[in-house]
């Protein structure tokens, strides 16, 4: 089980990746982030909403609501220029992490 | 069973609790909700189970309202009421709104800028009324001292003017009075090269006069006045006027037969002052030619200013100098008192001799408080529309409500609308007030400009007066639109067509009513003083004022220019006096007949004339005959005189005027003062040297006998100047005032009416409007428009009745009020008020009519076809 603090500060770049697949609404975010987590990260599914909304407020994500015939209105996100950005940057931050995690797991013990 | 809409309705509903979720989010996690419900049924559970997974899954609500409350926390400033994103919403939906409604707009806008136009006038008006002689750096200090004479029998008699040796024993005896300067009004003839010019405004005062008021120097100086007893001051416009294209100071000039030295030159007197005048002689100069008149106690001629001390107290000093004529003069009947220099002009007091400048407290509380009046009436107007339309904007309400509005929020944006409106006009009356100006300073005999207006020292202070008043009437006028509407409930608006627009008609009827009650008064009041000056202007004076002209010749030699005149064909009778028939003002105790009751002291005025006057005047005579040529010794008197003498038969009585005279004959009383007071006795002298020369003409020769008597005048005084005057034109000019109100009073009233009937036309419209269908419906069954008319007109004479109703006792009290002031008065006829109520009555049923019949002649089919 992924540990708290680790789940809250990478679900910007997750969110922001799901996104750049395509845009999509909260319900099915949260399915796709439990799929690829496998049932890993513990997520409540409410927590997801307060991180759109903030996501968007900071204009990384914009919404529309879509009203179809046959279905429930949905409010899809999609990711704009500036969280593609931010996504990319979030993708180095987090690579440099893991290199530098891979260094410290290849570091002998001494003596 | 489990119901899975009310647990999923129970569940939304502990989101409401948090202020961090809005409408939006809470629908989007209901979604979410769902489809997750949806997504566990279809794996196989029950409802139940599906449901109690999805909400453990979603985790519990109050940390995620924490969460989401603090992600949104710089977004909460946008609650409060005002915010910038906000604030363009509302000027879009504004300026949407006016354009949408070009009518209503445009009728709310006309009103109140028509209003404050008026208001702005007024304050003007009313600004310079009170600024008279307030720029006095000492004002708090000056005093004039004033009288108060009692004679027997007669109420006080107040006088402005005092004996000439007050002034300087007032501030040697008491230390509090640091300075005195007497005032007299004397005219000089100016010599320009060959030319002579009466100059009038000349007044003769003394050295201190230059430090008690503030009346500044541009060049030269005043130190030694007093020594230089051809000391001449000259006012800016004289010194243009004479010297133009040089300096003035240092310059002499002939007045009279003497040489005047320029010691100083001064700003031109504000308009603004009580005292006017265009240039000034050394006091010391008359009491060179007059050495008796420095120690004269007894005839008052002339204004006493003092100043007192900054310690002075003020009813100490009043008390000390009250009895100071009679410690001097034991005969005398006066008590002094000290008069605040600012309360001069619009001072109470009914002074004999007041001063050139006097307004009256009354106009301007009667103007300030119509301004008000008509201020109200416009935003009445404002309301009352904005409210009628309401029905209109209660959708607009009811959806930003429903999307989170808050009350305050929705006040203010309807407050903000109708500040917008008010601004603008603002604007509007300002560039109307421009216009008007003009007018409105011939009208008030003011000089105000704008340009001067806007330069001056006061824009500031003028700014911020317009911008309250903007703010006040958009907040007052938007106070009862802001507050009903954003009392609507959503649910209704949203839910019907349209709310009622029974809503507030009730106040709005009111506010109809009180609308019209105060046209219906402006309207009596208007007629009222329009009866009365007509009243004064015709009233029986006891002489005939009609063509009549006058000139003013040298005592000496004015029988001649009568005899010269007398041989004109245009000329019907030409008399001789030493006082205008209309400005009596000099008067005497010192008379004695048989039977007189020695303790009394009755003040009786006097005049002279000679033996043509009377006929020239057409005086009628009730007892004995005019004068004839050779009579010596003689008097008339007025019927007041015989009643206050208490003489039965007083023709062949011999009394004491100046000398003894036989009384020959009583006069009908005439008018010899302004109309307002009543007639007081009067004694008639035979003069055989006078200065006024009056001549009756035959009527329409207005330009043949002005230049008959220019061809008289030049035969006899070949250097002098001619001047001359119609008698009625000082009559026009006595009764000026009158006339001014009486104007206004005019223009205020129309305007109120025009304004009250604009929102009436608007308020009609809209009720039409709302009743489009009835009307069609009502057609379409067979209602004539006759019935329809009525039907549609009804509800509104019914309030303009009820005005009238009101405003009839309102306006006899208050026009009654009025006439008090007036010795000879008009009545108030029944007739002004049928008249006022008929023509209102009119002029609604007017403004009414044209929508109402408008409304029942549209096709039925239009009306109805939308359903």
């Amino acid at each position: 089980m992924i540990s708290k603090n680790l789940t809250a500060a990478s679900t910007k770049p997750i969110i922001l990746g799901i996104l750049r697949q395509g845009s999509s609404y909260g319900y099915l975010i949260i399915k796709k982030i439990k799929e690829l987590s496998g049932g890993k990260m513990e997520w409540s599914d409410g927590m997801l909403y307060p991180v759109l909304h903030r996501l968007e407020k900071e204009e990384l994500i914009r919404s529309e609501w879509v009203m179809a015939e046959n279905s429930r209105p949905r409010k899809y996100y999609h990711i704009t220029e500036a969280g593609k950005r931010e996504l990319n940057y979030e993708h180095e931050q987090w690579s440099q992490v893991n290199s530098i995690l891979n260094e410290v797991w290849g570091i002998k013990p001494s003596r | 069973m489990f119901d899975l809409e009310k647990n999923i309705n129970d569940w939304i509903r502990q989101f409401r609790k948090h202020r961090a979720f809005n409408t939006g989010a809470i629908r989007e996690m209901e979604l979410h909700l769902r489809d997750h419900v949806d997504d566990l049924i279809n794996e196989g559970l029950s409802e139940q189970q599906a449901f109690e997974k999805a909400i453990t899954e979603f985790g519990s609500i109050t940390p995620m309202a924490k969460e989401a409350y603090w992600s949104q926390r710089p977004k909460s400033r946008n609650n409060s009421i005002i915010n910038t994103t906000m604030l363009k919403n509302y000027f879009k939906i504004a300026v949407r709104n006016f354009a949408k409604h070009k009518f209503y707009t445009f009728v709310n806008v006309m009103g109140l800028t028509m209003g404050l136009a008026i208001v702005f006038l007024i304050g003007l008006f009313v600004n310079d009324e009170l600024s008279f002689d307030k720029f006095h750096v000492n004002k708090d200090h000056l005093y004039r001292v004033v009288e108060n004479q009692y004679y027997a029998g007669q109420p006080v008699f107040p006088v402005a003017v005092t004996p000439t040796a007050l002034a300087p024993s007032l501030v040697e005896e008491y230390p509090e009075i640091v300075n005195a300067t007497r005032g007299s009004y004397n005219n000089y003839r100016f010599k320009n090269g060959d030319q002579t010019i009466f100059e009038r405004g000349g007044i003769m005062v003394d050295e201190a006069f230059f430090d008690m008021f503030s009346f500044p120097l541009i060049s030269g100086t005043t130190e030694d006045f007093k020594e230089n007893l051809n000391a001449l001051v000259l006012t800016k416009e004289l010194a243009d006027k004479y010297f133009p294209n040089k300096d003035a100071l240092g310059q002499s000039i002939r007045l009279e037969d003497e040489e005047f030295d320029i010691v100083a030159v001064m700003e031109d007197v504000p308009k603004n002052s009580h005292l006017p005048f265009k240039y000034l002689v050394n006091f010391e100069k008359f009491l060179s030619d007059n050495p008796r008149a420095a120690t004269s106690w007894g005839s008052n001629s002339l204004y006493t200013y003092v100043q007192l001390a900054e310690s002075a107290d003020f009813d100490a000093i009043n008390a000390k100098i009250e009895g100071q004529i009679k410690k001097n003069n034991e005969s005398s009947v006066v008590d002094l008192y000290l008069q605040p220099l600012p309360e001069i002009y619009l001072g109470e007091v009914d002074f004999t001799v007041e001063a050139p400048r006097k307004g009256e407290q009354m106009y301007v509380n009667v103007f300030s408080i119509v301004a008000v009046f008509i201020l109200i009436i416009s935003c009445i107007n404002f309301m009352n529309l904005s409210t009628a339309r309401s029905a209109k904007r209660a959708k607009e309400v009811g959806l930003r409500k429903t999307i989170g509005a808050k009350r305050s929020q929705l006040i203010f944006q309807f407050l903000s609308e109708s500040v917008l409106l008010s601004m603008l006009a603002i604007t509007l009356s300002i560039g109307l007030v421009a216009l008007l100006l003009p007018s409105f300073n011939q009208l008030t005999d003011k000089e105000f400009y704008f340009m001067e207006l806007i330069n001056s020292d006061s824009i500031i202070s003028i700014a911020i007066g317009i911008l309250v008043v903007a703010l006040a009437t958009g907040l007052f006028a938007g106070s009862y639109p802001a507050l009903f509407l954003s009392s609507i409930k959503p649910v209704l608006t949203l839910k019907t067509q349209s709310i009622s627009i029974k809503q507030g008609a009730g106040l709005r009827k009111v506010l109809v009513v009180f609308q019209f009650i105060i046209s219906l008064v402006l309207i009596i009041g208007t007629i009222t003083i329009y009866q009365q000056l007509k009243f004064i202007q015709s009233a029986d004076l006891g002489y005939n004022k009609e063509n009549i002209i006058y000139t003013s010749a040298p005592s000496s030699q004015s029988k001649v220019l009568a005899s010269e005149l007398r041989n004109d064909a245009n000329v019907i009778n030409v008399g001789l006096s030493n006082r205008h028939p209309a400005y009596v003002m000099s008067s005497s105790s010192g008379f004695a007949w048989p039977g007189q009751n020695p303790d009394e002291t009755i003040l009786i005025h006097f005049m002279g004339i000679d033996e043509n006057y009377m006929a020239t005047m057409e005086m009628e005579m009730l007892d004995g005959r005019e004068f004839l040529a050779g009579d010596t010794s003689v008097v008339i008197i007025n019927e007041k005189a015989k009643e206050i003498m208490g003489l039965d038969e007083p023709v062949g009585v011999t009394m004491d005027a100046y000398g003894d005279r036989r009384i020959v004959g009583v006069v009908k009383d005439f008018n010899f003062k302004s109309i307002h007071t009543t007639i007081e006795p009067i004694i008639i002298f035979k003069l055989d040297q006078m200065s006024q020369v009056y001549v009756k003409y035959q009527d329409g020769q207005e330009a043949e006998i002005v230049s008959s008597m220019e061809n008289a005048w030049n035969k006899v005084f070949p250097d002098r100047d001619f001047s001359y005057t119609f008698l009625q034109n000082d009559f026009d000019d006595l009764y000026s005032a009158e006339e001014r109100t009486s104007k206004l009073s005019t223009y205020f009233a129309v305007l109120a009416i025009i304004i009250s009937c604009l929102g009436l036309f608007g308020l009609v419209s809209y009720a039409m409007e709302q009743r489009m269908k009835e009307i069609g419906i009502r057609k379409a069954l067979g209602a004539s428009i006759n019935s329809l008319f009525g039907l549609l007109t009804k509800d509104f004479a019914k309030l303009i009745l009820i005005a009238m109703i009101l405003s009839i006792p309102l306006g006899w009290y208050t026009m009654d009020k009025w006439l008090e002031g007036f010795a000879y008065r008009v009545d108030l006829s029944w007739w002004i008020f049928a008249l006022t109520g008929f023509a209102g009555f009119a002029i609604t049923l007017l403004t009414v009519s044209y929508q109402s019949i408008r409304a029942s002649q549209r096709n039925p089919v239009r009306a109805l076809r939308h359903e």
